[in-house]
């Protein structure tokens, strides 16, 4: 009998601590909570509950008004961002200048003429801007352009522009497709110059929207390249 | 008439236009041309639609290669439908000297291509002026074709190639696997039961007293075998060792969220993005080559496609409504966050995804094929450790850097020793807790 209560008790503790795991929309037991969670604003881990975490709250920290105790243990959002984000502005009238020094692109989007005619890539054209051009065409721009630039990437529809099957419910749909993506060696595009893909990546054209926030200046210029030695 | 000399006729066409609003004379001379223009054009073979098989075929290869980004037969896009065309513009000339110099007919003062640029403006027709003639009446032709073309809204009844099929395959053999070894236990017990009802006629050939002959032909009843040593024994322990193994697993769990699979606010499918569409995840999560957080897109990155596609497969219209939502009222979208190192950890993802050259399934599994994404690794700190003794350092990339690193490496500890990335500090505290 004594056997049977021992695992009695045994067995009624693994049950207990099942509840530890984590799993579906269980995040689990945390280990030393207080530890775990910035005081500092950390990217992506923005927590608005003003009480969270009130249990294991060390530090008191400043009142919000004469009234209001200061925030629990978890808080961490800023509360004059607009939806408390933590992420803030840059200063007014400040502009970012990259590695290379390069003041922010500021023409705008009905300006493709003007940049087509006047920008110039200042990379070079060595092996490794273009191989880089390559690496980063793969990753911004041929699941729609295709991989060598034809306008068939699989957002397209694919070579056949029919779209990718799928099943649902035991139904075959098609995935829809992004429609009035160019085919960057069409005769109509071969000549143009770097600057009017620069423009294009920056700004969006016809269909395609602004992909500038995206990828970096730098980057772009390297795709240009890339894309140029698609043309040939 | 050679088309050498349509396309002179058109060159003084252009050439007489902008004066034609002004000067009546001048006018008439067009109207004169125009005329004589279209004479031409009735008399000309060659201004017939073509419906040969041949001509269908070539023109759907250039449509494809230059028209299909901006028109669709029978839908608007960025410019009209074509379906139609050769009846609604003013001529089949019109429409050839039109593609291969939009800007110059608008400029040329034509009404019908000043009418269409007010439609589009400021969209202008990109300039063809490689395409030949021939090659403007085979698309014509396709365009004819495609136009009449029932259109099919019957479902594929084909199955879908590829994934289902092997996994199929796959259950299947573990099928005959699992039907082969019942069959050989049960032939194991017949054999086993031949054996005992042998054993006991040879036994009762043999001359046995009673005591002997009750031991040979003692009955094995449940309650027998339930109330045995061997079988209590079994039983504890099978139980015993389970719930060890239980409490073991779970004490280990506290404070680890591999498995964990919240709801997002957006029924967002990495299967769909990532594997069907093969879309690069650095596409989206943009930050992982750059700096600490792969970040989450923004919601203008999700609207690079989703402008335009606002239904899904699986979904309908219903989730990819709420990204054009939160996008038109500039409202941000509360992901849930997966992986949640603690605080008391520094982690870069552009250190191990630039530098280390580490792809995202290694530590975040099979994201390609996840519906939901759910926690793949353990994220503990034996769990980062163990990568950083395993893993070689890849100096081919840095050669100059490590070059002199790999000298005194091999000077230290000799020139067969592996070099990992506890060899360059992988292992050091205060790289990750500081």
């Amino acid at each position: 009998m004594r056997l049977v209560k021992n695992l009695f008790v045994g067995i009624s503790a693994a049950a207990l601590l099942t509840a530890c795991g984590a799993g579906g929309n269980d995040q689990g037991t945390e280990y030393a909570p207080n530890m775990y969670h910035s005081v500092a604003y950390e990217p992506y881990s923005q927590i608005d509950d003003w009480e969270a975490g009130r249990w294991v709250t060390s530090i008191e920290y400043p009142k919000l008004d004469s009234v209001t105790e200061g925030h629990a243990e978890y808080y961490n959002s800023n509360n004059f961002n607009p939806h408390k984000m933590n992420m803030r502005d840059p200063a007014p009238n400040t502009v970012s200048r990259n590695k290379q020094g390069w003041l922010p692109y500021r023409l705008g989007k009905d300006s493709l003429a003007y940049a087509a005619a006047t920008l110039k890539n200042p990379l070079d054209s060595t092996a490794s801007v273009i191989a880089d051009g390559k690496i980063l065409y793969e990753t911004y721009c041929d699941h729609c352009h295709g991989a060598k630039g034809n306008g068939d990437g699989k957002v397209a529809g694919g070579a056949e522009g029919e779209g990718i099957k799928v099943v649902v419910n035991g139904e075959t749909k098609t995935r829809n497709t992004y429609n009035g993506i160019a085919n960057l060696r069409s005769d109509a595009l071969k000549g143009i110059s770097e600057g009017h893909i620069f423009h294009v990546i920056t700004q969006g054209k016809g269909l395609m929207w602004a992909h500038g926030s995206q990828i970096s200046p730098e980057d772009r210029w390297k795709i240009a390249k890339y894309v140029k030695t698609l043309q040939k | 008439m050679s088309s050498d000399s349509r396309f002179a006729l058109l060159v003084l066409k252009t050439d007489i236009e902008p004066h034609m609003i002004k000067n009546f004379t001048s006018a008439c001379k067009f109207f004169i041309l125009v005329f004589v223009f279209a004479f031409v054009s009735s008399t000309s073979s060659a201004q017939e639609i073509s419906t040969d098989p041949a001509a269908i075929k070539a023109g759907e290869g250039i449509f494809n290669a230059n028209c299909k980004s901006c028109h669709k037969v029978k839908e608007k896009l960025v410019g009209p439908a074509l379906a139609g065309v050769d009846e609604r513009a003013p001529s089949i000339d019109w429409i050839k000297s039109f593609i291969k110099n939009p800007p110059g007919m608008i400029a040329s003062g034509d009404a019908y291509a000043n009418n269409l640029y007010k439609d589009y403006k400021p969209t202008m027709m990109t300039a063809f002026s490689s395409l030949k003639d021939e090659d403007i009446m085979n698309v014509l032709a396709y365009v004819k074709a495609k136009e009449a073309e029932v259109p099919k809204d019957d479902v594929i009844k084909d199955p879908v190639p590829g994934g289902e099929n092997t996994e199929a395959g796959g259950s299947d053999l573990l099928n005959l696997v699992a039907i082969g070894v019942v069959i050989v236990l049960l032939l194991l017990v017949v054999t086993l039961a031949l054996l005992i009802s042998s054993l006991k006629r040879f036994l009762d050939q043999k001359n046995l007293n009673e005591e002997e002959k009750e031991v040979v032909h003692s009955p094995i009843t449940l309650k027998s075998a339930l109330s045995s040593p061997a079988f209590i024994f079994i039983v504890a322990f099978l139980v015993a060792a389970l719930g060890f193994k239980t409490v073991i697993n779970n004490l280990f769990a506290i404070g680890v969220q591999q498995g964990y699979a919240p709801k997002q606010p957006i029924a967002f499918s990495h299967k769909i993005h990532a594997g069907d569409l093969e879309i690069d995840c650095k596409y989206c999560h943009v930050g992982v080559t750059k700096g600490k957080s792969a970040t989450i897109p923004s919601v203008n990155i999700c609207m690079n496609c989703h402008n335009q596609i606002k239904e899904g497969a699986q979904t309908g219209a219903s989730q990819i409504k709420q990204i054009t939502d939160a996008y038109a009222n500039n409202e941000p979208i509360k992901w849930v966050r997966i992986h949640n190192l603690p605080d008391l950890a520094y982690f870069n993802h552009a250190q191990h995804v630039v530098v280390g050259g580490v792809e995202c399934q290694t530590c975040h599994g099979p994201i390609q094929e996840m519906e939901v994404v759910k926690q793949h690794s353990l994220l503990t700190m034996g769990w980062c450790i163990d990568c950083h003794r395993k893993t070689d350092i890849d100096t081919t990339r840095n050669a100059e850097y490590y070059d002199k690193m790999l000298k005194i490496h091999a000077e230290k500890k000799g020139s067969k020793a592996p070099f990992k990335v506890e060899d360059i500090g992988g292992l050091e505290c205060s790289k990750c807790h500081y």
